[in-house]
C-alpha cells in the first residue's frame, strides 16, 4: 500500500525516532487521532494546540538545547501564520527546526481558500538559508524526512493531503538534492519540463513519456541555495524551460530560475493569479485555476520550438 | 553548576555586589544613550535590576537560559552581560555604530545571547521551549524570560502561557517588567492590563508581585521557582513593579523617555547623579 506524503511523514519520523533520541514531534492540533509517533514515543510528542507561532518559537528553544524538533501543521498556517517566527528562528538564526507542512498548494480541495497555500514557496524562498523540499510520492517523502533529520539546517517540507503516489525511481544512494531526469539523453530537446511537487511531477512524467522532444527534470529541493546549485546543470541540458509548479507564478521556482538563467527562456505553468473559490477534488480546484494536464499540453504546444542546440 | 538559591546568594552577600554592578550598568546605558544613535533608555533603566538578579541566580548554570524578550532594552542586556563578565567588549564603545554587532535590538551573534529578540513576544515561547528541553533532558535547568508589560498585548505571550500550563512546564519563569510605559505612551491609556495577577493565575501560573528595583525582593520572588513547595508543577510569573528611567531623576517615570539621544554633557551629569 502506498501512503500519502503526510502519512508517510508520520511513519518515517516514528521509525527514525527509534534510533535518534533527539527527534521530537510537535503538532498544532492537526496531526489527527491515532498519530503513529504519539503512540510509539509519547514522551517526545507534543500537541502544542492551536498556536503555530508559539510552536515554532518553542521548537527554537528545543533545538538550541540539542533536540531536533519536527513541527507539523497545514502549510498555510505554518508558512503564513507563523511566518515571522520562521523568518527569525529558522532563517535568520538558523535554528535546527524542521517543518512538515501538509495541505500544500490546493491539496485541501473542497476545504476552501483558508486551507490552501499557493504562496508558501515564495515566502520561504525569501527567508534565506531554509531548505525547501517538495517531495513527490512516498519514497521521496520518506527520504526528505531522513535527509532533514540528518542535516543541521532548518527545513520546510511541503506535503499534500491524502493522495498517494509512487515516487519516480531514483538511483540507490542518491540525494534528493540531485535532479531526477526523464529523457536527459534526448538529443536537442525543444523544451525541458521542470516539475515541482506531486501533481506537477505526475503530469510531467506522463507527458514526457509520450513526447520524446521533451526532457523532464524533477526538482525536490527548491530553496534558493539548491536552485543556484542545480542551475548550471539544468542549463547544460536545455536552453528552454517550462517550470510546472502548484504555486503562484510570482515568487515561485520559475521566477528564481529565470534570475539564475538570464540567457535561457523560462516559462511557468502555475496556478495563476485567481483565488481558489470553488470546491471539488484537488484536481478540480487545480483545473479551476488553469493548472492541469490538458492545460499543460496546450501550453507546451503553444510554446512550440524546434529541437535546440543545447549550447545555444 | 546549577542555579544558586537565594539563601546561597544572601550567604555570599551578593546583594551589595549587585547594587554596585547596577550602578556600573546604568552608567553604561547612559553612555549608549549618548551614542550618535541614542537608545531605548527608559525601559533599559527599568529592567536592568531584573536582568542582574536573574543572572545572579541562573547565570552560572549552563542548563538555564535567560532571554530578554523586550528586546528594545538591548542596552540593558548588553550592559548586564558586560558587567557580569559574560561579554568581553564594552558595548558603549560602539553601540549602534557601522560594523558593530551591538545593534539596537539584541544580536544573537554576540556571546551570551542565544536568541535575537525585539519583535515582541517571541522570546517568551523560546524560553518555554528551552525549559521543556531541560525537563526532557533532566538537567534541572530553567528557562527564564524577561518581558515587558506592553509586550503582553502580543498574542504570543498568552499562547505560551496556555501551552506552559497545558504541558506543565514548571521550570519556566516569566518575569514582567511592569514599568507602565510603551512606545507611544502609557499602557493604561493604550491597552490596559487589568487584573494581571489574576490573568496569570488563571493560566495556571504561580504569581509573585515585587518591587523590581529591590534586589532582596526580586531574588525572593524568583526563588519560588527553585523552592516551589505546594505549587510545584506550575510555571512562575514574577510581576515586577518598576519605574521607567529608574536611577536618573530627570527622566524617572516619564513615558517620553522611552527612547533618548542625549549630549555627552548630559550623560556626564546623569551619571554623576545616579542613585
Amino acid at each position: 500500500m502506498t501512503h500519502s506524503s503526510r502519512e508517510a511523514y508520520k511513519l518515517e519520523l516514528t521509525e527514525l525516532a527509534r534510533e535518534d533520541g533527539r527527534i521530537l514531534c510537535l503538532e498544532a492540533d492537526l496531526g489527527g487521532k491515532n498519530h503513529a509517533f504519539q503512540a510509539e514515543h509519547p514522551d517526545r510528542f507534543f500537541n502544542v494546540g492551536i498556536a503555530e507561532a508559539a510552536g515554532i518559537d518553542i521548537a527554537a528553544g528545543l533545538a538550541e538545547a540539542g533536540f531536533v524538533p519536527f513541527f507539523s501543521t497545514f502549510a498555510s498556517f505554518a508558512a503564513l501564520r507563523a511566518s515571522e517566527s520562521i523568518k527569525l528562528a529558522m532563517g535568520y538564526m538558523g535554528k535546527n527546526i524542521k517543518i512538515a507542512a501538509a495541505y500544500g498548494g490546493v491539496s485541501g480541495g473542497w476545504f476552501g481558500t483558508t486551507h490552501h497555500c499557493l504562496e508558501d514557496i515564495a515566502v520561504l524562498q525569501s527567508f534565506q538559508h531554509i531548505r525547501i523540499v517538495c517531495p513527490h510520492g512516498e519514497a521521496e517523502t520518506r527520504q526528505a524526512i531522513r535527509e532533514a533529520a540528518a542535516s543541521p539546517e532548518p527545513y520546510y517540507i511541503r506535503l499534500a493531503r491524502n493522495d498517494a503516489f509512487e515516487s519516480l525511481p531514483r538511483e540507490a544512494g542518491s540525494s534528493l538534492r540531485d535532479v531526477l531526469y526523464q529523457g536527459k539523453d534526448r538529443p536537442n530537446a525543444r523544451l525541458c519540463l521542470v516539475s515541482v511537487g506531486e501533481q506537477a511531477t505526475e503530469i510531467c512524467a506522463r507527458i514526457a513519456a509520450e513526447d520524446e522532444s521533451l526532457v523532464h527534470a524533477h526538482l525536490a529541493y527548491v530553496d534558493s541555495g539548491s536552485l543556484k546549485r542545480v542551475a548550471p546543470e539544468l542549463r547544460s541540458v536545455s536552453s528552454r524551460f517550462l517550470v510546472v509548479e502548484e504555486h503562484r507564478g510570482t515568487g515561485g521556482t520559475a521566477s528564481y530560475l529565470a534570475l539564475l538563467l538570464p540567457d535561457a527562456e523560462v516559462y511557468s505553468h502555475d496556478c495563476g493569479h485567481d483565488w481558489p473559490i470553488y470546491g471539488g477534488s484537488h484536481a478540480d480546484v487545480l483545473r479551476d485555476l488553469g493548472f492541469g494536464e490538458d492545460e499543460l499540453r496546450r501550453q507546451i504546444a503553444e510554446l512550440g520550438g524546434s529541437r535546440h542546440d543545447r549550447s545555444a | 553548576m546549577t542555579a544558586r538559591t537565594v539563601e546561597a546568594i544572601r550567604r555570599e552577600d551578593v546583594v551589595p555586589e549587585l547594587e554596585g554592578k547596577a550602578l556600573e550598568a546604568r552608567s553604561l546605558i547612559i553612555d549608549m544613550a549618548a551614542a550618535p544613535t541614542g537608545c531605548h533608555i527608559g525601559g533599559s533603566l527599568s529592567v536592568i535590576d531584573l536582568l542582574l538578579a536573574a543572572y545572579a541566580v541562573y547565570g552560572s548554570d549552563p542548563a538555564s537560559a535567560i532571554i530578554l524578550s523586550k528586546g528594545h532594552s538591548a542596552a540593558a542586556l548588553y550592559a548586564a552581560l558586560y558587567v557580569q563578565g559574560i561579554m568581553p567588549d564594552n558595548p558603549a564603545e560602539s553601540y549602534g555604530a557601522s560594523g558593530s554587532l551591538f545593534t539596537g535590538h539584541p544580536n544573537h551573534k554576540l556571546p551570551g545571547i542565544p536568541f535575537a529578540t525585539g519583535s515582541l513576544g517571541h522570546g517568551v515561547p523560546y524560553a518555554a521551549g528551552w525549559a521543556l528541553a531541560q525537563r526532557l533532558k533532566g538537567t534541572g535547568g530553567t528557562g527564564v524570560v524577561i518581558g515587558g508589560d506592553g509586550e503582553l498585548q502580543e498574542g504570543l505571550c498568552w499562547e505560551t502561557a496556555q501551552i506552559a500550563q497545558a504541558k506543565g512546564i514548571s521550570n519556566f519563569v516569566y518575569i514582567v517588567d511592569c514599568n507602565g510605559g510603551q512606545n507611544d505612551g502609557l499602557v493604561q491609556d493604550i491597552s490596559p492590563l487589568p487584573q494581571l495577577r489574576e490573568r496569570f493565575e488563571a493560566f495556571g501560573f504561580r504569581v509573585r508581585e515585587t518591587d523590581g528595583h529591590d534586589y532582596g525582593a526580586i531574588l525572593s520572588a524568583i526563588d519560588v521557582a527553585l523552592a516551589p513547595g505546594e505549587e510545584a508543577g506550575k510555571p512562575l510569573a514574577v510581576l515586577a513593579r518598576t519605574v521607567k528611567g529608574k536611577g536618573v531623576r530627570a527622566i524617572e517615570g516619564n513615558p517620553e523617555a522611552h527612547y533618548a539621544k542625549i549630549p555627552a554633557k548630559t550623560a556626564d551629569k546623569w551619571k554623576r547623579s545616579l542613585t
